[in-house]
């Protein structure tokens, strides 16, 4: 193996729980690899970091992913993440507010946590399906945290919202689900994965394939048994137990599909976050195994 | 500090305290979610047997004493140099003017990309703002040595590297001291806000950003409490010894603090 410690870059939620199960089962150290976990603070300094060589592998999100391509950034993708289930990206909006569904936000303020991403890319498609564009509402950003305040504060009207802030908004502030916005065009959309330069991929082809096979065992372990999740999740994220037990999850996929994640560049075209297609094909770093 | 002033300063503290408390508990009981003050110093008690809080303390002061040790290697004898020889400093002045005011959260994200190893990041991002007020603190300080001292050891004969070691430094010592104690606030702050813009494997600033994204601000307000004590204890230290170090000057000055 080309190199045996990796410092891999995940956000605190519990997208990447697949990393952490893996280091406490020691999926890693049976493939001789030490990966040392790193907290990261968002998307935005994530690709920086694995420029600078800060990170070797970080987690991503799709569209980010995608859209940082369009602009010329070589990066591969090297492993699936997570993939929206039903009920895990939704509009939430205060009890007695006058929103009822989805084309009563003609208007209205909207929080997402990040403009131009998947946020107002699950946004748009529910807007859509209601007669309605991105122009008929106003999206303002807001990290998820801070949502539920600024909504019964009364700046803004309602907010594209995740877990465990769903739970927190609907038991804390009693705010209630307008859409799921994975539904129709988004259902069960690719979310997250990993990544790494395509320099780095091209350099360390063995150290790739075992990350990637540890992750694999540590995602087929999560979609199995979700008591591996809650037991993990208290340990990298401050969730408390009790919430981790009641929270909505997405699905872990074990195997970076081309077919899957093609949907989403695709989406990306139709609403115009991309301006000419990306073959999803060649943004993949194919797994050693299958070669 | 004398007993009666530590009292008032208790006494000011319990009372910020207690306000917290009766407005959150009844004059806003649910339009914020936000914990109370007793809520979260309990938290704040708590962390002391949290492990992870605890190693990430040791990487953020670490990276704080590290960082605040580079800048005092690099900024005294470069101000030392600089107020010695005042063509040189005529020469350099414009450019630390105009780098001196740039907030130095801003280039932490420039750091991220130039330097590929996480902690030297962070040191490097903690000594580039705690440089500048040892810098400018040892110009001063350089400047206000009395010339007619100076003058006399010269006309004794004493070379340039005797008046500077017997004259200028020990003049000068004062001016750093205060300097460094400035400097090591902002130290503390870059140390936090590094990681909270750049996460990391361990720190104050990045269990932060995991309280938050659990939705816990009670761990995260516990966790700023101690951000806060670091700087007032930082403070503390260094002003207790700058009294004991530079007695002659407080007395020649009259300052209180």
């Amino acid at each position: 193996m080309e190199k045996t410690t990796i410092k891999v870059g995940a956000l605190p939620i519990p997208d990447p729980v697949s990393l952490y199960i893996a280091q406490a089962k020691g999926f890693f150290k049976e493939e001789g690899l030490t990966v040392e976990p790193q907290t990261i603070t968002g998307g935005a300094v994530a690709v920086p970091m694995i420029e600078s060589g800060q990170l070797d592998i970080s987690q991503t999100n799709y569209v980010s992913t995608f859209a940082a391509v369009e602009k010329g950034k070589k990066i591969k993708l090297v492993a699936d993440m997570y993939q929206a289930g039903a009920n895990c990206f939704v509009i939430m909006v205060p009890a007695d507010s006058p929103i009822k569904t989805v084309a009563d936000l003609k208007g209205k303020t909207v929080l997402v946590n990040n403009l131009n991403n998947v946020a107002t890319l699950a946004v748009e498609t529910q807007l859509k399906v209601a007669g309605l564009t991105k122009d008929d509402v106003k999206f303002a950003e807001k990290p998820f945290p801070e949502m539920g305040n600024a909504i019964k504060a009364g700046q803004a009207d309602a907010g594209w919202i995740t877990e465990p802030f769903i739970t927190a908004n609907q038991s804390a502030n009693g705010f209630r689900k307008l859409a799921d916005t994975m539904t129709g065009q988004t259902e069960d959309l690719p979310i997250a994965g990993w990544m790494a330069t395509e320099e780095w991929v091209q350099k360390y082809p063995k150290t790739l394939a075992a990350f990637q096979r540890a992750i694999a065992k540590a995602q087929q372990l999560a979609s199995s048994d979700r008591k591996e999740i809650e037991a993990m999740l208290p340990k990298y994220t401050k969730i408390d137990a009790k919430t981790a037990s009641v929270i909505t999850l997405g699905t872990y996929p074990s195997e970076l599909n081309a077919n899957r994640l093609q949907k989403v560049a695709d989406l990306m075209l139709e609403y115009k976050y991309l301006k000419s297609p990306i073959d999803v094909k060649s943004v993949i770093a194919a797994p050693a195994s299958s070669g | 500090m004398t007993g009666a002033r530590l009292l008032r300063g208790a006494v000011g503290a319990a009372g910020f305290i207690v306000a917290g408390e009766l407005v959150l508990r009844f004059v806003v009981p649910d339009d914020l979610s936000f914990p109370p003050p007793s809520t979260i110093l309990l938290e704040t008690v708590r962390l002391l047997v949290d492990a992870d809080f605890l190693a990430g303390i040791g990487t953020t002061l670490t990276n704080w004493a590290l960082g605040m040790l580079i800048a005092i290697c690099v900024a005294v004898p470069l101000g030392v140099l600089l107020g010695s020889l005042p063509p040189v400093e005529r020469a350099i002045r414009p450019v630390l003017e105009f780098l001196r005011p740039i907030p130095s959260v801003a280039i932490i994200p420039l750091a991220i990309l130039l330097i590929p190893v996480d902690g030297m990041m962070k040191v490097s991002v903690i000594v580039y703002a705690s440089m500048w007020p040892i810098l400018i603190n040892t110009l001063y300080g350089m400047h206000d040595v009395d010339p007619l001292a100076k003058e006399s050891l010269r006309s004794f004969g004493f070379g340039p590297l005797a008046v500077l070691a017997r004259v200028s430094l020990p003049s000068a010592a004062p001016f750093v001291a205060t300097g460094v104690r400035i400097a090591a606030g902002i130290a503390l702050v870059l140390a936090v806000s590094a990681e909270l813009v750049a996460g990391g494997a361990a720190g104050l600033g990045v269990y932060v950003v995991q309280a938050s994204s659990g939705n816990r601000v009670d761990l995260m307000m516990a966790a700023t409490v101690w951000a806060g004590l670091f700087g007032v204890a930082a403070n503390l230290v260094l002003l207790a010894g700058e009294r004991r170090l530079f007695h002659w000057h407080r007395m020649r000055t009259g300052a209180h603090s």
